[in-house]
């Protein structure tokens, strides 16, 4: 029971940062139809500065804080440098993204050096509390709930206010939203910056819970958060998180008790998904997959 | 009589070839062979990579699945009977089998959705398959790798291993490009640049879209494990790296950089990153920035799709059909101009 509940816990803090990374990526999907494989980039980026701002001062607030910076800047450069040039067209498009995320990180290397980096969890988020037999790791429940403290921003947000309203009809019938005389561009820019900043905000929250980043982390975030966006259904601020959940859990028990599975099971929850709902499980009518 | 009805072209193409063949008795150093060996392996497996970029607009982010299940699939059948030329036989056989089936089984499931799903899932299988590569020792020796023995030739051939190789693989390249050729000249080819161009028309004008892009891609997969085995065979030993993202990023910067939509172009860029790969990693003790040279790859890849999408070829190619459209328009005017003073 304790060790179910224990892994209960950690899959569903993975999931959340998985959540995290997904869900800036399916609305920029939903929004311009844009597939941004370097997402991932921006996830190990906040990871890293997070990591670095916080050993310089001290405060792993402002390294949190840092983190965000950093995801705001480099979305808004990679929107105007790299994906303005190739609006429209989608094979170009995962192209040149998928050289920025090879870009993105080797520079890091550049940056921070080739090493592992240690990440440490400030003071008063270590250890664990003990009610009756269950130990539970502070840190991972801060994750779980700072998680589904964004989901509930990001929902809300998006159900009740004006720019939310604006993105829901983007996401659903982009040409319609323009003919109403909105600039869909400016608040694409907005989203992407939003959404990188997520990812890098969540970077920054998986580094302590890792305790040591490396620059491939974010090709397998990335690849991780491409899964949860087939399996949620592209544009679907819920079906990320639901899918965020189960991939989470998923990977966390078999990784436990059949670690050898623990990558297959990913796969085996995308291609299920495929062959029976290719549209994924939480479909935002609108947005087509074909 | 047979040279005669040939088109300029294929001469030229067996000419180079035959360039080629003769290439090792000017420079015939370990290295040189190596490289070209490479250059005509990672050609063979640019070429099927192009199939589906530039002819069909199919984006595969895992094409390294099917070199890799080529050269696994040769080095195990090889390794484990007695190197002969049958068990090379037989490895070929089952590489190319498996390679088909796994781009046939990738294609059925997200061929008929956005190109993104294709994209997709081709990186997590290609993910899985260096997984599996990497924790199935018993089989795949795990990230050491396993050497193996490959046939010994009869006679005196046996002294010039590495020219056979060298010849074996130039061979292949020049008879898979003229398959390839032959397939995107054909009807067949014409109907995939059609849905490259504009699936919906292709559709309305009765096509089934779905069959045809299975098709390209389970002979892209099986081309791309051909060269596999060629890679197997050339070094005589694998290892997960055959698996790696970096192999399909090789592939991907190949066609772009040489030209997306003709087959001339993969060779090209083959040949160029192979030997940027070479002379780079030499470079690497004058200046840092050479030993993280993925950078320089990223961002002449990003170069590259903004202002070259065309590739080197493809760029030559447009160069020549709006001369040959200029000077067409200048022989018209000029004849018109002549009835009218006559």
């Amino acid at each position: 029971m304790e060790l179910i509940i224990n892994l209960s816990i950690n899959g569903i803090a993975t999931g959340m940062l998985i959540f995290l990374i997904a869900s800036g990526l399916t609305l920029i999907f939903g929004l311009m139809s844009v597939l941004n494989f370097a997402h991932g980039g921006l996830f190990v980026w906040g990871a890293y500065s997070g990591v670095f701002f916080f050993s310089l001062t001290g405060s792993f607030w402002i390294g949190i804080l840092c983190a965000i910076v950093t995801g705001l800047i480099l979305g808004l450069l990679t929107e105007v440098f790299i994906i303005r040039p190739v609006y429209g067209n989608h094979i170009r498009q995962i192209l040149i993204t998928l050289g920025l995320m090879l870009v993105l990180s080797e520079l890091i290397k550049v940056v921070f050096g080739p090493n592992v980096l240690p990440a440490p969890v400030p003071d008063y988020l270590k250890g664990s509390w003990l009610i009756g037999d269950i130990t539970i790791i502070k840190y991972r429940m801060f994750i779980i709930l700072v998680g589904a403290l964004i989901f509930c921003l990001m929902f809300f947000t998006l159900r009740y206010s004006k720019i939310g309203l604006i993105v829901r009809a983007g996401v659903m019938n982009k040409e319609m939203v323009q003919a109403l005389g909105i600039n869909i561009k400016k608040i694409f820019i907005f989203v992407f910056m939003v959404g990188s900043a997520l990812a890098a905000f969540a970077g920054a929250l998986f580094a302590p819970s890792a305790g040591a980043i490396y620059s491939e982390l974010g090709m397998e975030f990335g690849i991780y958060a491409f899964i949860v966006v087939i399996i949620g259904g592209m544009g679907s601020i819920p079906g990320s998180l639901v899918a965020a959940l189960l991939v989470g859990l998923a990977n966390t028990f078999t990784a436990y008790y059949v670690p050898i599975l623990s990558m297959v099971v990913t796969m085996l929850l995308m291609l299920i998904v495929l062959l029976f709902r290719p549209q994924g499980l939480f479909n935002v009518s609108g947005v087509s997959n074909k | 009589m047979m040279l005669k009805r040939m088109k300029l072209s294929t001469k030229v193409y067996l000419l180079i070839g035959l360039a080629l063949a003769f290439l090792p008795f000017i420079n015939d150093s370990r290295w040189f062979m190596f490289l070209m060996i490479q250059i005509f392996v990672f050609a063979i497996f640019a070429m099927s990579y192009d199939l589906l970029l530039g002819y069909t607009g199919i984006v595969s982010f895992g094409h390294a699945m099917f070199f890799g299940v080529g050269a696994y699939s040769a080095a195990i059948v090889m390794d484990r009977m007695e190197a002969s030329f049958v068990s090379f036989l037989l490895g070929t056989l089952v590489a190319v089998l498996i390679g088909g089936f796994i781009s046939f089984l990738a294609g059925m499931l997200t061929l008929k959705l956005k190109s993104h799903y294709y994209a997709m899932l081709t990186l997590a299988l290609a993910g899985m398959f260096l997984y599996i590569a990497e924790r199935w020792r018993s089989v795949t020796g795990g990230n050491d790798g396993f050497t193996f023995r490959i046939p010994e030739l009869p006679g005196f051939l046996e002294e010039h291993r590495n020219f056979v190789i060298y010849l074996f693989c130039l061979l292949a390249m020049i008879l898979l490009f003229f398959g390839m050729k032959r397939i995107t000249e054909s009807p067949l080819g014409r109907v995939l640049v059609g849905i490259r161009e504009n699936d919906q028309r292709v559709e309305s004008l009765g096509y089934r879209i779905m069959p045809y892009k299975v098709l390209i891609s389970v002979i892209s997969g099986m081309v791309a494990s051909l060269s596999g085995v060629l890679y197997a065979i050339s070094i005589r030993f694998v290892d997960t790296s055959v698996f790696d993202i970096q192999v399909t990023l090789d592939a991907l910067m190949m066609t772009i950089i040489g030209g997306v939509g003709t087959l001339t172009g993969p060779i090209i860029g083959s040949a160029i990153i192979n030997f940027s790969h070479h002379y780079l990693s030499d470079l690497a003790n004058i200046h840092w920035i050479f030993q993280r040279w993925m950078i320089l790859f990223g961002a002449i890849f990003i170069l590259a799709v903004i202002f070259f999408p065309n590739g080197i070829v493809g760029t030559i190619q447009n160069k020549l059909a709006k001369r040959k459209t200029k000077k067409k328009q200048y022989d018209t005017t000029e004849k018109s101009l002549r009835k009218e003073g006559a």
